[in-house]
């Protein structure tokens, strides 16, 4: 290789670098007020598993291979009140069930992805990472992987430090679930939610879903979360049908 | 007998993740079926949101004695105006804690 080429190659290879550690910050970023707003969670899952007499090692791997929020808490207060094994998977499934609509709604962009890619993107499907996953070239090409893996690799890394400074400093920090902090996960979704609300279809799917959360919620019902969400999808689907059957009969006419 | 219900509480929550992104699935989704998936996203996000604000220790909320309501109101507006979302987030929890001490 001549001088110049390989000059040129340093140059190129220097830039690559960058644009990739630009894509992981942005990544990190975007993924920043998501990460932070489970802070009280992930420290009161760390203790909780600590008081309900886990060992260190146990604690540990709820985050570590679990990595679930509110499925971490109910099962670590079900384990704790020496619940039935059936009981406890029973409802880790009630509670993760809501992640089947994720895979389904990715299913296309991420199914031909290759393995090395899909397994740790899919072990990283949160509420979160498929809340910044909406775009419509997402997990196209390496750039938006990148992207992907260092958002929800940032989560992963952020929940696990939360639950260990529950574990290891639970007992000397008050609960901050009891200050109101879970106000900042519902303030995050707000501010994820609305600016996606394009069009009038998208409104409706998010009041008919807001409106049955609620109400589902009241009743006491253990698929609140995932009959809300198909609630609302279904009357968001049903109106674009509609206004899409209209607009073609009077193009129709025309 | 608490490491194996967390290995296979792992395997649950992995298998609702990764089950319908495998490519080996026989699963094929028409046009219908990825417009009606394509409501998930603010669908679910917002039936994740809407309880916290609403409901409190199991019961409905609905008064203006209920910080959450007004400051998640106001984080509405500031978002619906596509306000940065560190902005929404500072404000909006400014105004919440102010309202839980009065």
């Amino acid at each position: 290789m001549s001088k110049k080429s390989k000059q040129q190659a340093k140059a190129a290879s220097k830039i690559k670098f960058s644009m990739t550690s630009r894509i992981v910050v942005k990544g990190f970023m975007d993924m920043m007020p998501l990460n932070l707003a489970v802070i009280p969670w992930g420290i009161l899952c760390g203790s909780l598993a600590i008081q309900r007499d886990f060992s260190v090692l146990e604690a540990l791997l709820m985050p570590l291979i679990v990595f679930a929020g509110s499925a971490q808490l109910v099962a670590t207060e079900l384990i704790g009140g020496n619940a039935p094994l059936a009981t406890i998977l029973f409802t880790t499934f009630i509670i993760s069930s809501r992640h089947f609509l994720y895979g389904l709604s990715l299913r296309d962009k991420m199914k031909e992805l290759p393995n090395r890619w899909r397994y740790p993107l899919g072990f990283l499907l949160t509420d979160e990472l498929f809340a910044l996953s909406t775009h419509t070239r997402a997990f196209k090409g390496k750039v938006r992987l990148i992207y992907a893996l260092a958002s929800g690799g940032s989560f992963y890394i952020c929940w696990l430090l939360w639950n260990i400074i529950g574990i290891f400093a639970g007992s000397y920090l008050p609960d901050l679930t009891s200050l109101g902090l879970d106000f900042a996960i519902a303030v995050t979704f707000i501010a994820l939610v609305i600016p996606s609300i394009k069009n009038s279809s998208i409104l409706v799917a998010v009041i008919v879903s807001g409106l049955c959360s609620v109400i589902f919620k009241l009743l006491g019902w253990e698929l609140d979360l995932v009959l809300s969400a198909l609630m609302g999808m279904f009357a968001g689907y049903y109106l674009l049908r509609y206004q899409q059957k209209v607009k073609s009969k009077s193009q129709e006419i025309k | 007998m608490t490491l194996m219900t967390i290995l296979l509480m792992a395997m649950i929550t992995f298998l609702t993740r990764y089950l319908f992104i495998h490519p080996k699935i026989p699963l094929r989704l028409n046009a219908k079926v990825v417009s009606f998936l394509s409501f998930s996203a603010p669908a679910v996000l917002t039936a994740i949101w809407v309880p916290i604000i609403f409901i409190r220790e199991g019961t409905l909320a609905l008064s203006l004695n209920n910080p959450y309501i007004i400051a998640a109101t106001v984080a509405v507006l500031l978002a619906a105006k596509k306000v940065n979302i560190y902005f929404i987030l500072i404000t909006s929890g400014a105004l919440f804690i102010a309202l839980k001490m009065l």
